[in-house]
């Protein structure tokens, strides 16, 4: 009996021991981080990109030449569970002090939340001036709470040897019925004319939107406009006959369309250049054909009526309530005029004045120049003028795909996915 | 002295269950509450500002042919307990009994309850595959021209989301029945065969009966579970072609987490639990007639 109260005494000393120990090294460590902090200041910065296609190089780059203020750079996936996870953080007040906006409807919210800073405050940087005309589609109200670090370009990508095969030239300016012209030529039993990435199939319909108006003078929706009908129709025929893949087969087997277009089992893809990735890595993705680059096709035959997707992107926000929001305004600074340029590699297109393009191009390219046509690229990247930047709620963007679904999968005939079109996006805009 | 005691007691017994009853209040009555509260506002997820609208959210419900799209789509997709349910009896019945590999075929069928959801998603698109998949490879060999689009036609999507459903819960359902089944008294079935009964009259009259709390448990708790489940077809469909496969609960999350709109992601999500409740009391009342103790 005494000895099991003797054992009793000595586990609660010990227990009671290890607790003290812990809470003085707790003390200790918080002291030290205390003299640390008076040292430096740290930030943290959120990112859709892989840290290792660009943002790592970023942040050591400025932590090596920043000792007071180092970064630590926080991957979220640039999806809806991502930026929710981002937003949660940023409402609950965790470490967020920069991040990115990777659209103006997603940094609206953030502006009505709360949890982008108005930059109007911050004189020593004109957006304007520095990014050209395109940064005013990033305003929100009068004022800008994000820098547009960089050039959203979407592009045809082309298989130049085919092209060659086919005695075709690379398009500089183009309609969709050309395109479909040179899909049918390029298409194979075992090989697509065009694939594309779902996320950018409905660009010729924000394109007419964006020229003609989302609705029309009285108010209600523009999307039975007969150019929408056009793309419709264009992209349907092509999937009949197998110049592109019908979007079922895409949508059931996840098409990996980057990897197809690589490997030559589709002669064009419509991407950005977010490619360069996988095909500057001839180990993954080897080919020996060269890439060349047309602009996306217009839907309407005069080209003074066509608008790009080809506005800004990549918004730097800051936290209203970052502790250090000025040590934020800084790396915000150098991240748009030099940082980005680091970004180049992984198929990011500065928009900032100061950036040195060419050089930009070719760190996009670095080490396998043979392998694309430099000019084309140089034509797509920098010489599109009239464009426009996504600004569509994602609601719209869902009601329409749902509407155009059908119509690809042969469920619906045109007119009523023209209606339903209509109709969805009528009491959309009624709410 | 004795109401001390008795006063005693009772602090005692709410000092052991408040921890609990604790957690089951802030994590469920009070965000519960909360949402009710919300069906009356249009609250955006992170916005500052709550206006309160009246009943606009449960108008705009009725209104919303998408609501009515994802009602039918649930109740498809709920059609696939009950046929999961019968499958796994007769399976069940089959692995009672004295049969080959019998371990072995119990393990094969609970493998897709205890294997990742989102591996066997994509295990079954590339089955469904439209073009190259081996189902309609299959079919195609036997002579059908134009087998189904399985996943990628709005006319039969929601079906192959069945048919994977039913094959997920399947499993989990013959091991409970396997255990009831061993619970039916040998002497009833002796007797039954005694009275001249064969496999199929005792498998009716003797062991389905018999059985039947455990049916009725299983159906109410798989309904429940099918009509809050929505990651399996977020892993395959995200609710497409069109929104053919958008059933409730994957409206409400679209809603609430792509569009931010909390204030009618909560009307859905009351309107989810009032169907809920009403095919539930619907099967307690339906029970008396069926069900045996």
């Amino acid at each position: 009996m005494k000895s099991k109260k003797i054992l009793t005494t000595v586990l609660a000393f010990a227990m009671v021991a290890t607790l003290a120990l812990g809470c003085s090294s707790k003390e200790t460590d918080k002291s030290n981080e205390g003299e640390d902090q008076k040292k430096s200041v740290k930030l943290v910065f959120w990112g859709g990109v892989p840290a290792d296609a660009g943002p790592q190089n970023v942040v050591d780059t400025w932590n090596k030449a920043n000792p007071d203020v180092q970064v630590e750079y926080n991957r979220f996936v640039n999806d809806d569970e991502g930026n929710l996870k981002l937003d949660t953080a940023l409402i609950t007040n965790q470490a967020v002090d920069v991040y990115f906006s990777y659209n103006v409807p997603r940094l609206q919210k953030r502006v009505d939340a709360g949890t982008a800073l108005n930059l109007k405050d911050f004189k020593d940087y004109d957006i304007e001036d520095k990014m050209g005309p395109s940064a005013l589609d990033w305003k929100i109200g009068e004022d800008y709470y994000a820098i547009p670090t960089t050039k959203n370009v979407y592009m045809i990508w082309l298989n130049d040897n085919l092209l060659k095969e086919h005695n075709l030239a690379v398009p500089t300016a183009w309609t969709w019925s050309e395109m479909q012209e040179y899909a049918n030529k390029l298409k194979t039993d075992k090989r697509y004319g065009l694939v594309q990435f779902l996320e950018s199939y409905a660009d010729p319909m924000d394109s007419i939107l964006s020229q003609f108006g989302e609705t029309k003078a009285d108010g209600t929706s523009n999307l039975d406009h007969p150019g929408i009908a056009t793309w419709l129709t264009t992209l349907n025929e092509m999937m009949g006959t197998g110049a592109t893949a019908p979007l079922g087969e895409q949508l059931t087997s996840k098409m990996p369309v980057e990897t197809m277009f690589l490997k030559g089992e589709a002669a064009m893809l419509n991407a950005g250049p977010y490619i360069f990735r996988s095909s500057n890595n001839l180990t993954e993705n080897p080919r020996e054909f060269k890439i060349a680059f047309a602009p996306v096709p217009r839907i309407t035959e005069d080209p003074a009526e066509h608008k790009q997707r080809n506005g800004l992107g990549d918004g730097l926000t800051i936290n209203p309530k970052s502790k250090h929001v000025d040590e934020a305004w800084a790396f915000s600074r150098w991240y748009a005029d030099e940082g980005v340029m680091l970004m180049a590699a992984g198929g990011r297109v500065p928009s900032s004045k100061d950036v040195d393009r060419e050089a930009a191009v070719k760190l996009m390219i670095e080490g396998v120049e043979d392998l694309y046509d430099v000019d084309s690229l140089q034509n797509v990247l920098f010489e599109q003028e009239n464009t426009f930047t996504r600004k569509t709620p994602q609601q719209v963007l869902d009601l329409r795909r749902e509407e155009y679904e059908k119509f690809f999968i042969g469920s619906q005939q045109l007119e009523q996915t023209i209606n339903n079109m209509v109709k969805r996006h009528n009491d959309y805009l009624k709410q | 002295m004795k109401n001390n005691w008795i006063k005693r007691q009772r602090l005692t017994g709410y000092v052991f269950v408040a921890p609990n009853m604790i957690g089951v209040l802030v994590f469920f009555i009070l965000p519960a509450l909360f949402s009710l509260v919300l069906v009356f506002t249009n609250w955006q997820f992170g916005s500052q500002s709550m206006n309160f609208i009246g009943v606009k959210n449960i108008t705009r419900l009725f209104k919303d042919p998408v609501f009515y799209i994802s009602l039918k789509n649930t109740l498809i997709f709920l059609a696939s307990v009950p046929i999961s349910l019968m499958l796994a009896f007769i399976v069940a019945v089959v692995l009672n009994k004295s049969v080959y590999f019998k371990g072995l075929l119990r393990v094969l069928y609970f493998m897709p309850y205890i294997t990742s959801g989102v591996a066997t998603a994509f295990v079954w698109m590339l089955l469904f595959q439209p073009s190259q998949g081996p189902i309609n490879g299959f079919l195609r060999s036997i002579g059908i021209e134009n087998p189904p689009g399985w996943l990628a036609t709005t006319t039969t999507s929601m079906f192959a989301i069945d048919i994977i459903w039913i094959w997920f819960m399947l499993g989990y359902f013959m091991i409970i029945y396997l255990a009831a089944l061993q619970e039916v008294p040998a002497e009833l079935q002796e007797a039954a065969k005694m009275d001249g009964a064969g496999t199929y009259k005792t498998i009716r009259h003797v062991m389905l009966p018999m059985v039947s709390p455990t049916t009725f448990m299983l159906l109410i708790s798989g309904l429940i579970m099918t009509i809050k489940t929505f990651g399996i077809i977020q892993a395959i469909t995200q609710g497409g072609p069109g929104n053919s496969t958008t059933i409730l609960s994957l409206f409400v999350y679209k809603t609430a987490f792509s569009y931010y709109e909390m204030g009618y992601a909560s009307t859905i999500s009351w309107a989810l639990f009032i169907i809920i409740v009403l095919i539930t009391a619907v099967q307690w009342i339906g029970q008396k007639k069926w069900v045996h103790y």
